[in-house]
C-alpha cells in the first residue's frame, strides 16, 4: 500500500473512532432521579416539565456555545434506592455533567459518590439545612432557601408584622418536620419574638384533635406548619378557626402550591407562606421568563415546576460561565461558576436579583391566600436574608 | 397539683374517646372477618381506605349527593370484600394460617396500587359533610368530626351487637365462630358465612374510612391507620366485638394523654409499650377467647 493510501486509510480508521467522541463532547447532559410516580409525583411531574422547558428554550437558542443540553432522566417513585439505582444507570451510560436528585436522602446517600466522582454538579428537591453546607455538600446546591432559612424568612415577616408576637410551630415526627426546628427557637429568640408552643405530630396520624387543644391553648398570634404537603394542615386551621382562635397560619415551600392551599377550602382564607419564586398567575411585576412559561403552557404551572425550570436556569447558567472560562466541566469548576453568580436576574422568576454566596438562595417572599380570587397573593416584599 | 389544668386533661380525655370510637369501628371489621373465618386481615387499613376513595368518586368526582354517595360507596365496599373472599381467601382454605395472612399482605399492596393507578398518589380531600361547629360539653370543647364520628362508630357497634344477637345471619356467623363442623352439621352454609363476614366487614371499614378521611385527607398512605387498629384488636381481643369498643377506647386515650403531655413523638411508642404490656399480662387481650391461635 502506497503513503498516502496508508495515511487515509489512518485517518479514515480515526474519524471512525473519534466521530462518536466528538458526538458525545457535543450535549451536556442533565441526569435525573425524578419521582414521576409515588408520594411525591404531584412534585415530580412539575419539576420534570420545568426542566424540559427550560431545556427546550436553551436547546431552541442554540445551546451554548453550540453545544446542546441532553436530559436523561428514571422515574424513582420518591424511593432513595431507586434513585440511586436510576443515577448510576444514567452516569453509566452517559457522560453526565449536572444532575437533579429527589430527595434529602438520595442527596445524602450519593454525596460521596459525587465527591468520588467529582464530575457532576447536583440540585434538587431538597431544601434540607443539612444540603445547605458547601463544605460537607461541596457539589450540590438547591434552588431556593433551605427550611431553617424559609423559617427565617416567615418570623422576620412577622417581627416586622407584630412585634414581640407569639409564635407557634406544628411539625411532623419526621427529619424533614424536625428539620427547622432549632432555627425556628434561635430566630425567634432573635427577633423579640415569643414562642408560644412547638407541637410534634407523630407520622401519618390521621386525628390530631389533641394537637389542636394545645395549640388552642397556647394561643399563639402565628403558627408556622412545617414538614407536611397537606394533611393534617386542614384540620388544624378548620378546627381552631371554629374555635374563635384568631392565630394566623403559615406554611412553608411544599405546602405552598397554589392547588395545596386551595384545597383548604373556605377556611385557608389568609393562610401565609414562604415562597421562593412567583407564582405562576403572579403579574405583580414585571417578569419576562414568566411570560414566556405562560406563553408555552397556558395552564396553570405549580411551584415544583418553577423550582425545576429554575434549577435548569443555573445549571445551565454555571455551564456557559465554565465554559466561557475554558475549563472542563467538572463538579468543582461548575460550582465555583455557580458561586461566582452575583446580582443575577433570573427573568422575574425571583422578585430580587440573586447572589449564590453557598448552597442555597436565601430569598423568599410571603403570600397570602385568597380564596375567592382562587390565587395567592404577594403580602410582603422579598426578603433577602444575609 | 394546684396548677394542673383538669379542663385540659377532660378536653385532652374526650377527644381521644372520640378517636378511639373510630378506633374501634375500624378493629370491629378486623374483628367480624377474623370471628367467622380466622383470618388475619392486614388489609383492614386498605380496605378502610378503598372505602373512602369510593366516596371521595361518588360525592366528589361524580358530585352525587353525599348520602347517596355514602350508600354507594359502602355497597361497593361491600361488593369488594365479597370479590376479595371468593378470589383470594377461600382457594386458601384449609392452607396455613401463615399462607392466608401473606395474602392479606399482599391484598394491601394490591390495593395500594389501585388506589394510585386511579388516583394517583397526591393528597385529596373528602367534601365536608359533618356539621363543623365545635361541640361543648360542659366547659369542654369537643371537637365536631370526631364528636359526630363517635357517636355513628358507637350507633354502628350497638347495631352489629344486636344483630349478632338476634338475626338469623349473625346467629350463623357466631355458630360457624365456635365451631365450623358442627355448624356445617348442623346445615349452615360456611362458606356462604364466611363471604358475608367480608362483605359486612368490607362495609363497615368503609364507613369508618368515610369518617377517617373525612377528619384527615384522601392518601394512599392512609391505611397506616391499620396499624392502630391492629394493636386495638389484639388489646381487645381479636374475637371479641366489645374487645374492640374497648380497646379503640383504651388506644384511644393513652395516644391522647402522650400525645399531650410527652409529645406527638411518642404516641405511638405509648401505643405500642401498651400493646406489649397487654401481651404480656393477657395474652389473648382484654376480652379475646384464650384458645386463639398465634401466628
Amino acid at each position: 500500500m502506497k503513503p498516502t493510501k496508508w495515511i487515509t486509510a489512518l485517518l479514515a480508521a480515526a474519524g471512525i473512532v473519534l466521530a462518536p467522541a466528538v458526538q458525545a463532547q457535543e450535549d451536556i447532559v442533565i441526569g435525573g432521579s425524578i419521582p414521576m410516580s409515588g408520594v411525591f409525583a404531584f412534585a415530580g411531574i412539575g419539576i420534570h416539565a420545568g426542566i424540559q422547558d427550560y431545556l427546550k428554550i436553551v436547546n431552541d437558542a442554540g445551546g451554548i456555545k453550540g453545544r446542546k443540553f441532553k436530559y436523561v432522566f428514571e422515574d424513582t417513585a420518591y424511593k432513595p434506592d431507586v434513585s440511586v439505582a436510576a443515577f448510576k444507570k444514567i452516569t453509566g451510560g452517559n457522560k453526565v455533567s449536572l444532575y437533579y436528585g429527589d430527595s434529602t436522602a438520595f442527596q445524602r446517600t450519593i454525596n460521596p459518590e459525587l465527591e468520588r466522582m467529582g464530575s457532576i454538579m447536583m440540585a434538587g428537591a431538597s431544601l434540607a439545612t443539612e444540603i445547605n453546607d458547601s463544605k460537607k455538600y461541596p457539589a450540590q446546591f438547591m434552588a431556593g432557601p433551605d427550611y431553617s432559612e424559609q423559617i427565617g424568612i416567615l418570623l422576620r415577616h412577622i417581627a416586622k408584622e407584630k412585634p414581640g408576637a407569639k409564635v407557634a410551630i406544628v411539625f411532623s415526627d419526621s427529619e424533614f418536620g424536625r428539620d427547622p426546628v432549632d432555627e425556628f427557637r434561635a430566630s425567634a429568640k432573635k427577633l423579640g419574638l415569643t414562642v408560644a408552643v412547638e407541637i410534634q405530630t407523630a407520622p401519618g396520624s390521621v386525628d390530631v384533635s389533641t394537637e389542636v387543644i394545645k395549640l388552642r391553648r397556647a394561643d399563639p398570634d402565628y403558627t408556622i406548619f412545617h414538614g407536611y404537603v397537606l394533611a393534617p394542615i386542614p384540620e388544624f386551621v378548620t378546627q381552631m378557626k371554629k374555635s374563635g382562635a384568631k392565630s394566623h397560619f403559615m406554611g412553608t415551600f411544599w405546602t405552598m402550591d397554589s392547588s395545596t392551599v386551595m384545597k383548604l377550602g373556605e377556611s385557608g382564607e389568609g393562610f401565609m407562606g414562604v415562597m421562593p419564586y412567583r407564582y405562576y398567575y403572579d403579574t405583580s411585576a414585571k417578569s419576562p421568563m414568566l411570560d414566556k412559561i405562560r406563553q408555552m403552557r397556558p395552564e396553570y404551572q405549580s411551584t415544583p415546576y418553577l423550582q425545576g425550570f429554575l434549577t435548569t436556569m443555573l445549571f445551565v447558567e454555571a455551564t456557559k460561565r465554565t465554559l466561557d472560562a475554558g475549563k472542563p466541566l467538572d463538579a468543582k469548576n461548575l460550582k465555583a461558576a455557580l458561586n461566582s453568580i452575583k446580582n443575577f436576574d433570573t427573568g422575574g422568576l425571583i422578585g430580587v436579583p440573586i447572589t449564590i454566596r453557598g448552597n442555597s438562595i436565601p430569598v423568599g417572599r410571603i403570600y397570602k391566600a385568597d380564596m375567592k380570587a382562587k390565587t395567592m397573593v404577594p403580602a410582603s416584599d422579598w426578603i433577602h436574608l444575609e | 397539683m394546684i396548677d394542673f389544668d383538669w379542663l385540659l386533661l377532660f378536653e385532652v380525655s374526650l377527644a381521644g374517646i372520640g378517636s378511639g370510637g373510630l378506633y374501634a369501628l375500624a378493629g370491629l371489621a378486623f374483628v367480624l372477618i377474623f370471628k367467622a373465618t380466622k383470618v388475619v386481615n392486614l388489609a383492614i387499613g386498605e380496605m378502610l381506605m378503598m372505602g373512602a376513595y369510593f366516596f371521595f368518586a361518588m360525592a366528589s368526582t361524580l358530585g352525587w349527593p353525599i348520602w347517596l354517595g355514602v350508600v354507594v360507596a359502602v355497597l361497593g365496599s361491600g361488593a369488594l370484600g365479597a370479590l376479595i373472599e371468593r378470589l383470594l381467601i377461600r382457594p386458601m382454605l384449609g392452607e396455613s394460617p401463615i399462607s392466608v395472612f401473606m395474602i392479606t399482605i399482599g391484598l394491601s399492596s394490591i390495593l395500594v396500587g389501585a388506589v394510585e393507578l386511579i388516583w394517583g398518589a397526591d393528597q385529596m380531600r373528602l367534601p365536608d359533610f359533618m356539621p363543623s361547629d365545635p361541640v361543648l360539653i360542659g366547659e369542654a370543647m369537643v371537637p365536631p368530626k370526631i364528636f359526630y364520628g363517635f357517636l355513628v362508630a358507637t350507633g354502628l357497634i350497638a347495631v352489629v351487637l344486636v344483630v349478632f344477637r338476634f338475626w338469623r345471619g349473625g346467629i350463623a356467623l357466631r355458630a360457624t365462630a365456635s365451631d365450623q363442623a358442627a355448624a356445617y352439621s348442623m346445615g349452615i352454609n360456611v362458606p356462604r358465612v364466611f363471604s358475608l363476614a367480608w362483605v359486612v366487614g368490607a362495609m363497615v371499614a368503609a364507613i369508618a374510612g368515610i369518617i377517617v378521611g373525612s377528619i384527615s385527607s384522601l392518601s394512599p398512605t392512609m391505611g397506616v391507620f391499620g396499624l392502630s387498629v391492629l394493636v386495638v384488636v389484639i388489646v381487645g381481643g381479636l374475637d371479641s366485638v366489645a374487645g374492640a369498643l374497648v380497646g379503640g377506647i383504651v388506644v384511644g386515650l393513652v395516644e391522647a394523654w402522650s400525645g399531650t403531655y410527652l409529645g406527638g413523638q411518642y404516641k405511638m411508642l405509648s401505643t405500642f409499650s401498651l400493646l406489649v404490656l397487654i401481651l404480656m399480662v393477657r395474652p389473648y387481650g382484654l376480652f379475646g377467647t384464650h384458645e386463639i391461635e398465634r401466628l
